[in-house]
């Protein structure tokens, strides 16, 4: 497979990505550009033999300023996996809808819609509610939304709670007047 | 489609008579397996209440809550456990490292109310609490490291024939796998005299930052390549992991920081140094206790000079502990960095001999005094004044001034502390055979652990409950040491039992030496009858507020003339608190004056 | 591709690749709601029917009933916090949770597992296939009003929850496989009572081949009904049973074998009708081989021996940084987790591949058009999906 896509890598613009998973011989994983996304994986489906897309799914990097796209698909007659990656510039989350191949691609895509805030123009049912209706915060799966603020602010705690820290206690208890106190 | 298909179906009628899988409460009961994770179970005088439950539990279902006073290595807290939250992963009972934590097989309890359902467990009456059944760690699995990394040590065969540090080091592989033990609880702050952040400077070697590691130290103790080799270490004593097997190696941790530092580098890690505020302090004594005070009066602003009796600075650090355990240039590299703060030493100077202290109290704002204790305890027994008798003290302190200490080819050393364990290994290094007798139990000598068994192990003879009668001259050796026997004798609740000679028992050793190592008292003679008058004494003790201010206002004082655990950390400790009760003092004492 | 079943198939209106041509919305149609929390549909999901007559012209499916936001409070959470959460990812299965979840993290940290650990994951993990087949198998007969079944089913799956019970301390949850292995060794005795429950087992699924299998209502209504043609398997990811009802013989323990499955004998098992039927066939054999292989297991495992590597302290792991991807064979198809580390304390991303998201969704909404509407809780329980593991 290996060299199958070194054949390719100029073809459409793909990196090897060898140190994610040094010891699998049957994973790989490739960077791929954004305009170059949908080619390769037609050519993988096609031509290439990976006929399975596993899922598709979003990191987000956002000390980078990406999200990181993954493809994972599937040759079943060499049962090896390859994960094409996409860094998808943060600011600009708009990339090519892939449900034309593999038409399950559209739920991915409307899960990663609501959740991450991606656009897949062309995708079926894509700004319909997958998983939350009437939600109007931040897409939730990004980093920056905080999971503990948002249940701190919609919910309300459970009353009488108190916790001590072991060391602060401990402090107050047994040597409140010592210099480290003071 | 067949007849079959018609029929086949209605065979399965018998099923009816079948017995259901159900059963009736209450008449029937049901208890949860053997291995159930049902309602927790906590042992409350096992339990230490480190909170590391509290810290795995991923629902937040726990809080720690106080309910007892705080004991020895025992924060007081409990878990209480909040049912509504619990999603019964039994990770809490998994990771107590004292094993107090376990659950029941308990499962059905209803009630309407559902404050009920958040509990103390082991404190509130509940039907499980001895139940032997349901979840416990299982043997095999353990997500905690009860083992300590081992250290690498001379041999004692090495160790016992020079004064080469026997403890060499961890490597920093060793320290971070060291370090990762920690569960961080923070019961080992409390315990440690000078409240050091040990958990926090534990993190910064597993993540690799020996300046942070450095600044961490330095906060409470200014002494620490001396400290990270021959502290007490009464913080591994409660340390949580403890309760797994072998505590972390908390003072060879720090010591790998301070390893990792050139000594120049320290001024560009640690604090600016203050200008001075026009202020001046005079230390005596340059112990412990007096550097500690030293350094943390220099950072707040005073200028400092000590004055130490002594030709080089170190206190027992130098003259006391030998070299194998702490090597010089180790105590110096401390020294070098508080000097470089501008802290003045005046070596040579022996206060009350060379200067009077009534000079020092005239000159300077205030001061502080850690003058040790330097008079060795005799035995009180008859020829004590033979020759080949000779205090542990006075003996290690010819050592350290390079000479040759005249023992003779065995030796007895007499006592079960640090001291004595010191003389008694330092005597092997000059090849002497050396029997240390002590009065009461091994367990009960108050030499660290690791002293006693490398004493034993370099081949010092330990007999225990010995009490030495009396000595004579001897004729193949120079002395002949009569001792007896002692079983030990209750005394009273909380005591510790106490040795009673047992009559008429009588044993001889003939040795060219014996050493007294019994302990030592104070000298207070450099006081002059005017400031003494104002300070108070208890049992041998200077008397000190909680400021370690004497009855004399412009007195403080610290060390081993001021506390009773007499060690190096507790020493460091009073000196930093008088330097901050010196501060306080002199502040509120100028506000005092621009009253007037 | 419904198939000759339809019969008058122009009272209907013409349905091309999936989607009906006609406008819905103009009054001929009826729209029903089916569930969230309608019998048939295991789980919390509901389907949007337009109907014409009896029968569907459009499906969709709508989840969002039982979010639990786990794959965000795992980054949350450090990588020993994750481990009692992702079993809850999907209820009548957890396991698979669990184990692909120890496989990444110790895939991502370069931890080996101890033999004996390998095989006592692979023995619960077939021990909950075959209680999740146990649960399904009563949902299918209960969707064709065999309600009775699901009964005796429900009550073997409660045999088989004892035996789990007795070895992780849960019933459902069992937290059992850990990163580094697992929480405990077996019991003693345990395997001849595990024994014991299998031939219970072994004598209601006989009772039910009687009277499921030779049912003639269960015949006239399972066969021709949601037929897959082999053709859409790739095209909408369709694993598992589903696949291999269709003439696809396709078995993750088999073809990337894990733990020590490549140390058993068993070989997939197919069909090649395609149908409801046909699938609920393929599952049945398959409980008869998950019956298999745990006697297998049971006879084959070294006998004793370490179950536990020791992991660095938990309470501060850090996983070098990294991504990887892990597969298994549940009872549904293909369940992955896909692993990113970025070299801290906490996970930052766990992404949860379960086979009904694909089953459930985009095939469900294809399959359905053209069933009868009474068919289709059947249908949709002969995808055998669990909403959980759908919305995570
Ligand atoms: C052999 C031995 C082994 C020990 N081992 C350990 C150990 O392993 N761990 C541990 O924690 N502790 C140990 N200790 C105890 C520890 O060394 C002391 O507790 C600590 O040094 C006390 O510090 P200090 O400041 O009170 O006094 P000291 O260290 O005793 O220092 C007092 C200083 O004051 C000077 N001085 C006294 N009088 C005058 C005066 N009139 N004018 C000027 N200067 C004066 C002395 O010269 C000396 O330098 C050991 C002690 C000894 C003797
Ligand atoms: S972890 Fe164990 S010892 Fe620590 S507080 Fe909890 S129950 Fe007590
Ligand atoms: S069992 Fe799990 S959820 Fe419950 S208190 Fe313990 S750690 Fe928390």
């Amino acid at each position: 497979m290996r060299t199958q896509l070194q054949q390719v890598s100029t073809r459409f613009s793909i990196t090897l990505i060898d140190e994610l998973a040094p010891e699998r011989d049957d994973l790989l994983f490739v960077q791929v550009e954004k305009d170059q996304a949908v080619p390769f994986l037609t050519w993988l489906q096609e031509l290439a033999g990976y006929t399975h897309l596993v899922f598709f799914t979003a990191v987000d990097f956002i000390e980078e300023g990406y999200f990181q796209l993954t493809y994972m698909v599937h040759d079943y007659s060499t049962h090896q996996d390859l994960a094409v990656l996409l860094k998808l510039d943060r600011e600009d989350p708009v990339v090519e809808s892939i449900h034309h191949l593999w038409p399950h691609a559209a739920t991915y895509q409307q899960e990663m819609y609501e959740m991450y805030g991606i656009e897949f123009p062309g995708s079926p049912r894509l700004h319909d509610d997958f998983v939350l209706e009437g939600w109007d915060d931040l897409p939730p799966m990004r980093r920056d939304f905080d999971t503990r603020q948002y249940s701190e602010d919609t919910y309300f705690p459970r009353g009488g709670r108190k916790s001590r820290d072991t060391a602060e206690y401990m402090k107050e208890q047994l040597y409140p007047g010592e210099a480290e106190t003071w | 489609m067949s007849i079959k298909d018609i029929i086949a179906p209605f065979s399965v009628w018998k099923r009816a008579f079948e017995k259901p899988y159900t059963s009736k409460r209450p008449i029937d009961e049901r208890p949860g397996a053997a291995r159930y994770r049902g309602f927790h179970i906590n042992d409350m005088a096992t339990c230490i209440g480190c909170g590391t439950c509290e810290e795995i539990c991923q629902n937040a279902a726990i809080d720690m809550v106080p309910v007892s006073k705080t004991k020895h290595g025992d924060s007081g807290l409990r878990p209480m456990i909040d049912y509504g939250r619990c999603c019964w992963c039994a990770l809490c009972v998994d990771i107590c490292p004292s094993g107090s934590l376990g659950m029941s097989n308990e499962y059905i309890w209803v009630d309407s109310d559902p404050e009920v359902f958040r509990f103390i467990p082991g404190q509130d009456n509940k039907s499980w609490n001895d139940s032997s059944l349901g979840y416990r760690r299982a043997e095999g699995y353990d997500l905690l490291e009860g083992e300590r990394v081992a250290m690498p040590m001379l041999s004692f065969e090495e160790s016992q024939k020079s004064f080469i540090e026997m403890v060499q080091g961890y490597s920093e592989e060793q320290a971070k796998r060291e370090a990762d033990r920690c569960v961080a609880c923070g019961i080992c702050i409390a315990t440690c005299p000078a409240h050091m952040k040990v958990p926090d400077y534990i993190e910064a070697i597993r993540e690799g930052d020996m300046e942070e590691g450095l600044r961490i130290v330095y906060q409470a103790n200014p002494l620490p390549a001396s400290c990270g080799r021959v502290c007490s270490h009464a913080c591994e004593y409660v340390c949580a992991v403890k309760h797994k097997g072998e505590a972390l190696s908390i003072r060879w941790l720090k010591r790998y920081i301070i390893d990792q530092i050139y000594k120049n580098d320290y001024q560009k890690i640690l604090d600016e140094i203050p200008e001075e505020n026009g202020r001046h302090i005079a230390v005596i004594g340059s112990g412990p206790g007096g550097l500690s005070a030293a350094y943390y009066l220099r950072l707040l602003g005073y200028a400092v000079t000590v004055y130490d009796a002594n030709e080089k600075a170190g206190g027992m650090l130098r003259y006391g502990i030998p070299e194998y355990r702490l090597p010089y240039e180790q105590v110096d590299k401390d020294i070098i960095y508080i000097e470089g703060l501008g802290v003045t030493i005046e070596q040579d100077t022996r206060i009350g001999v060379d200067l009077p202290l009534t000079d020092l109290y005239k000159k300077h704002d205030a001061i502080f005094f850690s003058t040790g204790l330097t008079d060795p305890y005799g035995l009180n027994i008859a020829g004590e004044d033979l020759k080949g008798v000779m205090s542990g003290l006075g003996m290690l302190d010819d050592v350290t001034q390079g000479k040759t200490p005249e023992i003779g080819s065995s030796v007895v050393v007499i006592g079960g502390g640090n001291v004595a364990m010191d003389a008694a290994r330092t005597s092997r290094r000059y090849e002497a055979d050396v029997t240390i007798l002590y009065r009461r139990r091994e367990a009960d000598m108050p030499a660290d652990e690791e002293e006693v068994e490398e004493a034993q192990g370099e081949g010092c003879q330990l007999i225990t409950q010995a009490i030495p009668l009396r000595l004579e001259k001897g004729d193949k050796t120079r002395l002949r040491l009569y001792w007896g026997r002692a079983e030990m004798v209750p005394d009273g609740e909380g005591r510790r039992p106490k040795p009673v000679l047992v009559e008429g028992s009588e044993e001889l050793i003939e040795c060219d030496t014996v050493i007294p190592a019994i302990g030592q008292a104070a000298d207070y003679s450099f006081i002059p009858e005017e400031l003494l008058s104002s300070i108070e004494f208890t049992r041998g003790y200077v008397k000190v507020n909680e400021f370690y201010q004497t009855g004399d206002k412009k007195i403080f004082a610290g060390g081993d003339i001021a506390n009773s655990k007499r060690d190096a950390i507790s020493a460091i400790a009073n000196g930093h608190s008088a330097a901050k009760g010196i501060d306080i003092y002199l502040k509120n004492f100028k506000e005092e004056v621009s009253r007037d | 591709m419904v198939g000759d079943k339809v019969k008058n198939r122009d009272k209907f209106p013409p349905v091309s690749d999936g989607k009906s041509q006609y406008d819905l919305y103009s009054g001929k149609y009826l729209k029903v709601w089916q569930g969230p929390q309608h019998p048939g549909i295991t789980g919390n999901m509901s389907l949007e029917l337009v109907t014409s007559g009896d029968q569907v012209v459009e499906a969709r499916t709508h989840v969002g009933y039982l979010h639990r936001g786990f794959e965000k409070l795992m980054e949350r959470r450090k990588y020993i916090q994750c481990f009692p959460l992702v079993c809850r990812i999907c209820v009548p299965e957890p396991d698979f949770n669990e184990h692909l979840f120890a496989e990444c993290t110790e895939e991502l940290a370069g931890i080996t597992v101890p033999e004996r650990a390998q095989w006592l994951r692979a023995l619960t993990l077939e021990m909950a296939r075959l209680t999740s087949f146990l649960m399904w198998i009563g949902g299918q007969a209960g969707s064709f009003g065999m309600g009775t079944l699901g009964q005796w089913t429900v009550t073997m799956r409660d045999y088989m929850l004892d035996l789990f019970e007795e070895l992780s301390g849960g019933r459902i949850y069992h937290m059992y496989i850990i990163p580094g292995g697992v929480r405990s060794d077996i019991p003693e005795g345990y395997f001849s009572r595990v024994e014991e429950t299998l031939q219970k087992v072994e004598h209601v699924l006989d009772d039910i081949e009687l009277a499921l299998f030779h049912n003639a209502v269960f015949k006239k209504r399972a066969k021709g009904l949601g037929i897959i043609d082999p053709s859409l398997v790739d095209l909408y990811g369709i694993t598992g049973p589903n696949a291999r009802a269709s003439g696809i013989s396709r078995d993750v323990r088999k073809d990337s074998s894990y733990l020590i499955y490549d140390q058993l004998d068993f070989q997939p098992v197919t069909d090649v009708g395609g149908d409801a039927y046909a699938r609920t066939w393929v599952r049945f054999q398959e409980m008869y081989q998950s019956i298999d292989l745990i006697r297998q297991m049971m006879h084959r495992m070294p006998e004793s021996g370490p179950f536990f590597t020791k992991l660095p302290n938990v309470l501060h792991w850090k996983i070098p940084a990294g991504q990887t991807y892990k597969r298994a064979e549940c009872t549904r198809g293909e369940y992955g987790f896909f692993m990113v580390s970025d070299g801290s304390e906490y996970p930052r991303r766990v992404a949860v591949r379960g086979p009904s998201y694909t089953h459930a969704v985009t095939l469900m909404e294809r399959l359905a058009v053209g069933a009868n509407i009474a068919d289709v809780a059947g249908l949709m329980v002969s995808l055998h999906t669990y909403p959980p593991e759908i919305e995570r």
